[in-house]
């Protein structure tokens, strides 16, 4: 065997050899996270497909799930940049960033922690969160608000809710989306549940949807299910903060006039990166980069679609959109 | 001889009373104190107040990445670049010769009838779009499965030659395979860093702990009378080991790498949660966008890949010298479907091909062994017949490597192959799409979803939801150590105590009595359609045969791809949960029902039938009794998997330990994951001592073991 074993090693090292030559040219090297949810996975390849094409980078990507892990693993600089982070979510973005957020110029957002992780910019993204129900249900019922929900609770309860309506919350505990309380705080008699994944959620929803029930829904926009089906917001109240409130007195100080009582804030999207690796000479060209970039809402809801909808490559979807737009972005290039 | 089993089955039947008695006054104890108690019961606050586990947990883990960190990124730098050369080799080359590398040692192991299945499986690849993950999860699994054998072979033959060591290991190894891996994928990220090496090392802590036991248990049966003869004639005790034991031993051995390959398989999916690339992924973002069809065909991609390496590793540790192309006669179908002409037609060609092919390969490789003869022969001529020799012997290995350096050959020189052509494409993602959203419409199916969902919940899930959860924490504590006490003895009490208090310790209580309930529950199911199906299949052949296939599917196909259905047609929460731990754990209850009832030897149930004995009392009386212990070994395995599948179910609305676990991970509280975890685990243990016990009373009862 030792005969073949030997003649084996030779041929892989040829293989391997001519493998090797391919590749042997020097550009410049990120290693990018991609989100594992499709809104950040197009506005992530938006920015790769960029630095490719534009500005010679070679970008490694690695699909990671998005949560305080993956702050964690930019910090200790195992990943180079992330995008499309969304503040009402995130719980590392206080402790880690100390930046302003700048959307067109305004401060939207302000952070005093550590500095472990450098904000390199808005995404340009906005995104919304409410709670949602179909159009036939909304019109079938008529409901308008949320102050409408209480009458027709019977018709959202399931199983496990009982006598309660059913909110299909959302999925994660550690986004903070306190649903529960919000609906306490708002008198709105349903049960929020969270499934686990976001996944969890859009399927039950988009079954209940194909069998035309209704059902009350968390979800943020843009989503491509929007794109899918019709959905109409319940209109919870404008977003507001009040200073003494916090998860650890429980919400007592300000009642029902602020956050989680009311709905979501705008979330002004960022990315964010690796502050040694953007603090670099090689890579200052990068960094202006992102900061300039500001993807719209529209031009990702229309890749959602084609993505999500028409079932298309994530990457074909991104090259035909900047083939098409260079207007949209060339405007971001350093 | 009657008189003595007369006493025995009064002295049975009285203590079988007094038995009842006693869980019915333990039952209503319970039922009352729960009733008392208003809310879920808790522990006292002081001490889960002053028993910070998690804290300690997570003070030791920054200890750990502050000093040590350097120590893991060394090793992790290595794992890393082995595994980027393995992958780079695989995704670079071209596809012909990948294909050429699996499937030709699958034609030389297991003869013509696996090549074909394994051409097949490369082309799904291919065909479904999946070249790269699947040769990206190939690479993974091939590694850490090279490294598990590695290392758990040293392991293994230590744990053979100490039985202070082998004693350590045990509780060990039991851990590494019942703690869920999601408790270490994620501080394996921080200290390994993201991607490949994180993957490989978490999935040796999972897929190691077979080959230490197969190893160590081959080591350990070969026969005394050998081992004298070997002493007698003077052979060290490392002689002894390295000549005699470890090559007897080295069909057991085989038999763990069969069996690491799989479960490796299975965890390498999972690693697509640290950033680790392959089919995994690809699942996890076909559920994403709840594509049913995609997430099934990277499904098909995993079972494909796992049946073939497991038929090829099989194949390989039947018998070495023999090869199996040599000397059997090629069957591409079933042997009994040969009185059929089309079997015939099909076969016909097929076999003649094969043994052209052997002629060519036979040729080809004589003619290889007499260049070398001659050439070798003009320096020294012994040598030059025995290399003559070595070479006309393996006459499928020397084609196989020129076929490979053939097709590097053209590749370099003559046409670029690249990757696999995508004009071969194939895709079954819209029927199965097609069909769940069918039937998620289907309104005959849908009530009967529903009402199935309205059954479990509120008849099994939410009573005993309330009822674990309320009973006093003092009383389930009790009534488990005296259970333990009865089964195993006064020991095992203790330490179930002493667990239980461990837990109830870390404030998760409430959450541990919500897994159990739902792993009760799903037990209960597995249960009642898992023995029907197995007795059905006990009396059916075909039956059996059928269901064999769909069971093997069940438990290799990653859990991920039948979660979306079953969202769609019951809905996210605890139900659902439940029925996905019902689909995931009831293949060993079927199996091991079929197969005590099928053991059960004729004579018994003659016997019984000659008497006048009815079908149903035949089976009552006679073939279930004898087939106890055999069941109580599946309800066994059940158990396990249920348990397993606790740290799945929150992905889609599960509650309890497996939610806590997650609820770490979603903030990077390692403490906090690891006690759910380390709480999974130990209820998994208790149960699982308990009803092994138990088995091996009834054996003894029916007198299978003196």
């Amino acid at each position: 065997m030792k005969l073949s074993k030997k003649i084996s090693a030779l041929i892989l090292s040829v293989a391997l050899l001519i493998g090797s030559f391919g590749q042997a040219n020097a550009a410049k090297r990120l290693h990018a996270a991609i989100a594992d949810w499709t809104g950040g996975i197009i506005t992530c390849e938006v920015a790769v497909a960029i630095l490719e094409r534009e500005m010679g980078y070679k970008i490694k990507q690695t699909v990671f799930p998005s949560g305080t892990g993956l702050w964690e693993a930019i910090a200790a600089g195992e990943l180079d940049f992330a995008c499309e982070s969304w503040p009402s979510y995130a719980e590392a973005d206080t402790v880690m960033l100390n930046e302003d957020l700048i959307y067109e110029g305004k401060v939207v957002g302000t952070y005093s922690g550590d500095g472990s992780v450098d904000l390199l910019g808005t995404a340009g993204i906005i995104g919304m969160s409410d709670y949602w129900i179909p159009r036939y249900a909304a019109e079938e019922l008529g409901i308008k608000t949320w102050k409408d929900l209480n009458k027709h609770k019977a018709k959202f309860a399931t199983i496990e809710s009982g006598e309660r309506g059913r909110l299909i919350g959302c999925p994660v505990p550690g986004w903070n989306c306190h649903d529960q309380k919000r609906l306490d705080l708002l008198g709105i008699d349903f049960q929020a549940d969270e499934l686990g994944t976001e996944a969890a959620a859009i399927a039950e929803a988009k079954a209940a949807y194909m069998r035309k029930e209704p059902f009350l829904l968390y979800l943020w926009s843009p989503h491509w299910f929007f794109g899918a089906y019709d959905m109409v917001g319940v209109q919870l109240p404008d977003h507001k903060v009040c200073d003494s409130f916090t998860e650890a007195n429980n919400w007592k100080d300000c009642g029902t006039a602020a956050w989680p009582a009311t709905g979501w804030a705008k979330d002004y999207t960022m990315n964010y990166g690796n502050p040694a690796t953007f603090a670099s000479a090689e890579h200052a060209d990068a960094k202006k980069f992102f900061e300039k970039m500001s993807l719209q809402n529209i031009d990702q809801a229309k890749m959602l679609v084609e993505v999500d909808q028409n079932g298309r490559d994530v990457k074909e979807v991104v090259n035909e959109w900047l083939d098409n737009n260079p207007d949209k972005w060339k405007s971001w290039l350093p | 001889m009657a008189t003595r089993t007369d006493l025995i089955d009064k002295s049975n039947q009285s203590k079988n009373i007094i038995t009842y008695v006693i869980i019915g006054v333990v039952f209503l104890v319970a039922l009352w104190l729960s009733t008392q108690s208003e809310g879920p019961s808790k522990f006292p606050k002081e001490v889960t107040d002053k028993f910070t586990f998690t804290a300690w947990v997570n003070d030791g883990e920054d200890y750990l990445k502050k000093n040590y960190r350097w120590v893991t990124k060394i090793i992790a730098s290595y794992i890393k670049e082995t595994y980027y050369f393995l992958e780079d080799f695989l995704l670079e080359s071209p596809w012909i010769l990948i294909a050429a590398i699996i499937v030709i040692p699958c034609i030389i192991a297991g003869g013509l009838r696996l090549g074909i299945y394994s051409s097949f499986v490369v082309y799904f690849w291919g065909a479904t779009g999946m070249w790269e993950p699947s040769l990206q999860t190939v690479a993974l699994m091939g590694l850490s499965v090279l490294l598990c054998v590695f290392f758990g072979f040293i392991l293994g033959v230590l744990c053979s030659q100490s039985n202070r060591f082998e004693n350590f290991m045990k509780p060990v190894l039991d851990t590494m395979q019942v703690m869920p891996a999601f408790v270490y994928l994620f501080p394996a990220l921080f200290f390994f860093g993201i991607g490949g090496a994180p993957a490989i090392l978490a999935t040796m802590i999972y897929a190691m702990p077979p080959i230490i036991r197969l190893t160590n248990t081959g080591i350990r049966q070969v026969p005394a009378q050998t081992i004298e003869s070997a002493t007698s004639f003077g052979s060290s005790k490392l002689q002894l080991l390295f000549k005699i034991k470890i090559p007897l031993s080295l069909p057991s051995i085989m038999m763990g790498i069969n069996q690491v390959i799989m479960m490796a398989l299975a965890l390498v999916v999972l690693a697509c949660f640290i950033g680790a690339e392959g089919i995994g992924g690809q699942v996890w973002q076909a559920i994403r966008r709840l594509d049913v069809g995609w997430a099934m065909e990277g499904g098909l991609c995993i079972l494909f890949m796992a049946i073939m390496f497991d038929r090829f590793s099989l194949a390989f540790s039947k018998d070495k010298e023999r090869l199996p192309s040599d000397v059997q006669r090629f069957y591409l179908l079933p042997q009994s479907w040969e009185k059929y002409q089309i079997a015939k037609i099909l076969e016909t060609p097929l076999s003649f091909g094969n043994k052209i092919l052997k002629i060519i390969c036979q040729t080809v490789t004589s003619a290889i062994a007499t260049v070398f003869k001659v050439f070798v022969s003009i320096f020294n001529k012994s040598t030059g017949e025995n290399i003559g020799e070595f070479i006309s012997k393996r006459y499928y290995v020397i084609p196989y490597f020129l076929v490979l350096f053939l097709i590097a050959f053209i590749d370099n020189y003559f046409l670029e192959i690249g990757t696999f052509p995508k004009e071969w494409k194939l895709s079954i993602r819209q029927p199965i799409s097609n069909a769940v959203e069918s039937l998620t419409v289907n309104p005959g199916f849908i009530s009967f979803a529903k009402g199935l969902r309205a059954f479990v919940y509120l008849n099994l899930l939410r009573p005993l939801d309330v009822f674990l959860t309320q009973i006093p924490w003092w009383y389930t504590l009790a009534v488990f150590s005296a259970l333990g006490y009865v089964t195993v003895g006064i020991r095992f009490a203790i330490i179930t105590a002493v667990l239980l208090l461990f837990i109830g310790a870390c404030g998760i209580w409430t959450q541990s009595m919500i897994t159990l309930s739902s792993v009760l529950v799903s037990v209960v199911l597995c249960f009642v359609i898992g023995v029907p199906l197995g007795i059905i299949a006990s009396y059916n052949e075909r039956f059996r045969n059928i269901q064999n296939v769909v069971l093997d599917a069940m438990q290799t196909l990653p859990y991920f791809c039948y979660l979306i259905p079953v969202l769609m047609f019951f809905g996210g929460g605890t139900v659902s949960a439940v029925i996905a731990t019902v689909i995931y754990s009831i293949p060993p209850i079927i199996r091991l029902t079929s197969l005590g009832l099928t053991q059960v030897s004729g004579t018994y149930s003659e016997v019984s039938r000659s008497f006048g004995g009815t079908l149903i009392q035949t089976l009552n009386k006679i073939k279930f009794p004898l087939a106890i212990p055999s069941l109580v070994i599946g309800f066994n395995q059940t158990v396990i998997m249920a348990f397993a599948m606790q740290i799945v179910t929150p992905l889609i609305g599960g509650k309890g330990l497996g939610l806590e676990v997650f609820n770490g991970l979603a903030r990077s509280d390692t403490g906090r994951g690891l006690a759910a975890g380390v709480g999974i685990v130990l209820l998994a243990i208790i149960i699982d001592r308990i009803t092994l016990a138990w088995t091996k009373k009834q054996r003894e009862a029916l007198g299978l073991i003196s």
